[in-house]
């Protein structure tokens, strides 16, 4: 697993060369919002990214990480945090009062997909051919892990409820995997880089697991923040930040633990796919 | 296998009954181990699993309340990477209508399956019921799943307990490998040490057993060291060998004479044979020296000499082939009897008896029994006879041979054997008193093999010896 040896060389790194304690405390505490977008178990990623926001913006940074989608984006909305990363859908949901403040690059594009997976001997070649069976969903405020599979599904008049036996919600894109892998639920609806993520750094667990379906190219999971803050310095700061992260030695180390190129500042226009999505939901509706 | 048991000496079957307790002792102390090593083991298993159904109901309670499927699953499954739960093979949640909400295994208890319709559910015990009797390798158990005081599922749990059993197979090895092994050290040692103390026992039975008419007295060094029982014992058989052999030396001594009065007998009676014609020949011998030149008178009583001296000759005969050595060995003729008539006649002649005589066997059938035993028994018997018939009595002698075996048949009118000599005649050794050359007879038959029998029918006794057909060449 050569991506935890260079997330402990790095962290090893990092306790070393440490920065001057009176630059790292100054000023307010930064509170950022987490969905489970990524690999939001792993206490190594979390413990990075908080210092390496850390060290960039120079004051403490707190992660804030819910359950759901759903708490997170009312932290948000409500103010208890000064910004967070989100999920498209999420952003769509309130684009009214939230504002894009970077978008992450993978594989050289802000895009990922969602992926439709069931096990390795699962006989299904598409969706249909999961009917009737349990379905592992991440979180019912998900792009990847619920809107995608449920507007396929309303593409063909159904509902996940009547087409599968059984639906779950396990909040976490990688206990989708482990529902599927462990026979848990027949098949599950997981983002696309987590997964691939997955199958580099744990590598029997997505391979006890077998991608059905991959869906179209799809806006990464954005960073967004209230769009009444917009002009904070404090939200200024953090978005240089984002974007600088691929300029510093902290910020690469944390974009190779999170496999991510960087952050680019993203268009609305980059969701529209996902947007098209939740009309098809909502029109079921 | 009792039978042969008890056929064993008992200088044997003490020290393996020893033995045998050793190892039924042995037996029953790995049988408390082994019970108590399962005993440990359950409580050990109990405990566990309480408080994996303990821990598993705090945190599944609201989980199951809510039938969360997801949670339930997690909190297993993140449970199961416990070190201590690798030993829950499979635990399975169930609400409270034992539908399925998840499982360690999803794979073997699918989501809303059904809690009865999984393999061994049926056999599950309840945690106070764990037992390891058998030998399986896995144990199920259910449990009442309970929250905030009330059921609101079940648990079961699989537990693998490979390592319990093979614990105590390898607990039950060793005790076998090493209570066997001091078991059997320990029931060697009592077999040798009862052994010993039965040693005596052995030397005793040998000696008694070997002795026969002629015990040896155990030598004093084997005679068992302080006052115990067994040297009293040793003692007291010593003591008894003193009494058996001055016993025996009596017997003989009383023989010696019994032959001795036969003998002087016999030679009293031969000598009148002998001295009653002595009379006639002197005369005849006279009358020839009287009358020289008469040849009448000189032929008639030269005659007479002749005829009084042939049977004085017979009678030296008859006497000489009685005890002639040189007869040991030789086969029995119908002439034996003439002899022994001859033998007994002046006897029975000076009584005034006259012999009831009937031998009614061919050469032939004689030709299997020695002569010297037969012509001695007819003798003793006849003399007996004749003595216990008085003067003008009557005696006879019946000789037959019937399929193959020899019957004396000697009887008389006499007032019958006294006790005694009865007793001597057809009792075991040892018996003395009455009848001359009784004893005689008695050895004389029993070493041939033959038996005796005595019958009193009114004013008649009669003393019948019957020789069972001696092996061909016996005689020879």
């Amino acid at each position: 697993m050569p991506a935890a040896i260079d997330r402990r060389s790095v962290l090893a790194g990092l306790a070393v060369c440490a920065l001057p304690r009176a630059a790292r405390s100054a000023g307010a505490t930064f509170r950022l919002g987490l969905t489970p977008v990524f690999l939001d178990n792993d206490a190594i990623v979390i413990e990075q990214l908080r210092e390496t926001f850390h060290v960039a913006m120079g004051r403490p940074i707190e992660l804030v990480q819910r359950r759901t989608y759903q708490e997170v984006t009312a932290l948000l909305l409500d103010g208890t945090v000064d910004a967070a990363w989100l999920c498209g859908y999420p952003y769509l949901q309130h684009r009214d009062a939230l504002r894009l403040v970077g978008v992450p690059v993978w594989r050289g594009r802000p895009l990922y997909r969602s992926y439709l997976i069931a096990a390795p001997g699962d006989a299904a070649a598409d969706l249909a051919g999961l009917e009737g069976g349990s379905h592992a969903f991440s979180d019912p405020d998900s792009n990847s892990g619920w809107l995608v599979t449920a507007s396929d599904l309303a593409r063909m008049g159904r509902t996940p409820e009547d087409f599968f036996g059984r639906t779950i919600f396990t909040y976490g894109h990688r206990n989708v995997v482990r529902a599927v892998a462990s026979g848990l639920t027949r098949s599950g609806s997981v983002d696309g880089y987590v997964w691939e993520v997955l199958a580099a750094v744990e590598p029997d667990l997505a391979g006890a697991t077998r991608v059905v379906r991959k869906s179209e190219w799809l806006g990464f999971p954005p960073v967004a923040i209230r769009k009444d803050r917009a002009e904070d310095p404090l939200i200024r700061r953090f978005a240089e930040v984002l974007g600088d992260l691929p300029e510093t030695d902290h910020g690469r180390a944390t974009l190779r633990l999170l496999d991510l190129d960087g952050f680019i500042a993203g268009t609305p226009a980059l969701f529209d796919g996902i947007a098209a999505r939740m009309r098809d939901v909502e029109r079921l509706r | 296998m009792i039978r042969a048991y008890r056929r064993l000496p008992l200088a044997v079957r003490a020290p393996a009954l020893v033995a045998a307790l050793m190892v039924l002792a042995g037996l029953v102390a790995s049988q408390q181990v082994l019970a108590e090593l399962a005993r440990g083991q359950e409580a050990r298993l109990r405990e566990l699993v309480r408080l994996h159904v303990d821990g598993l109901s705090v945190a599944l309670g609201p989980s199951v309340l809510r039938k969360d499927v997801w949670e339930v699953y997690d909190t297993l499954d993140r449970a199961g990477r416990a070190g201590d739960a690798q030993r829950m093979a499979l635990t399975v949640v169930a609400d409270s209508d034992d539908r399925i909400l998840a499982a360690s295994d999803p794979l073997r208890a699918p989501v809303d399956g059904h809690l009865r319709d999984l393999a061994g559910v049926a056999a599950a015990l309840p945690v106070d019921a764990i037992t390891l009797a058998s030998d399986a390798p896995r144990v199920r158990v259910l449990a009442p799943l309970q929250y905030q005081g009330r059921n609101v599922g079940s648990i079961l749990t699989e537990l693998d307990v490979a390592d319990l059993v093979a614990e105590r197979r390898r607990a039950v090895r060793a005790l076998l490998a090493f209570n066997g092994a001091v078991t059997l050290a320990l029931a060697f040692v009592g077999y040798v040490a009862v052994r010993r103390m039965m040693r005596p026992v052995s030397v005793l039975a040998r000696h008694m057993g070997t002795g026969g008419a002629d015990p040896v007295p155990i030598p004093l060094a084997q005679l068992p060291g302080g006052d115990t029982e067994m040297a009293q014992l040793f003692r007291t058989y010593n003591g008894m060998t003193g009494a058996i052999r001055a016993r025996a030396e009596a017997e003989r001594r009383l023989s010696e004479r019994e032959r001795l009065v036969s003998l002087g007998r016999l030679s009293s009676s031969l000598a009148h044979e002998i001295n009653n014609p002595l009379g006639g020949l002197l005369n005849a011998a006279d009358t020839i020296r009287t009358y020289p030149d008469r040849p009448d008178i000189v032929r008639a009583s030269v005659d007479l000499l002749l005829r009084g001296l042939n049977h004085m000759r017979d009678v030296a005969k008859a006497i000489l082939d009685h005890n002639r050595l040189d007869r040991a060995g030789q086969a029995l003729t119908p002439e034996d009897f003439d002899d022994l008539r001859l033998l007994i006649s002046p006897e029975m002649q000076r009584l005034g008896q006259r012999p009831v005589w009937s031998v009614a066997v061919s050469r032939a059938d004689l030709a299997g029994f020695p002569a010297a035993p037969v012509r001695q028994i007819a003798l003793n018997l006849m003399l007996n006879a004749s003595a216990a018939a008085g003067p003008g009595g009557h005696v006879g002698l019946s000789v037959t041979c019937p399929d193959g075996s020899l019957t004396l048949s000697v009887s008389d009118e006499g007032p019958g054997l006294p006790e005694a000599a009865l007793a001597r005649l057809v009792g075991a050794e040892g018996q003395s008193g009455g009848g001359v050359g009784l004893g005689i007879v008695r050895d004389l038959v029993r070493d041939l093999g033959g038996r005796i029998e005595h019958a009193r029918q009114g004013r008649s006794t009669e003393i019948r010896v019957t020789l069972p057909a001696a092996p061909a060449g016996a005689a020879a």
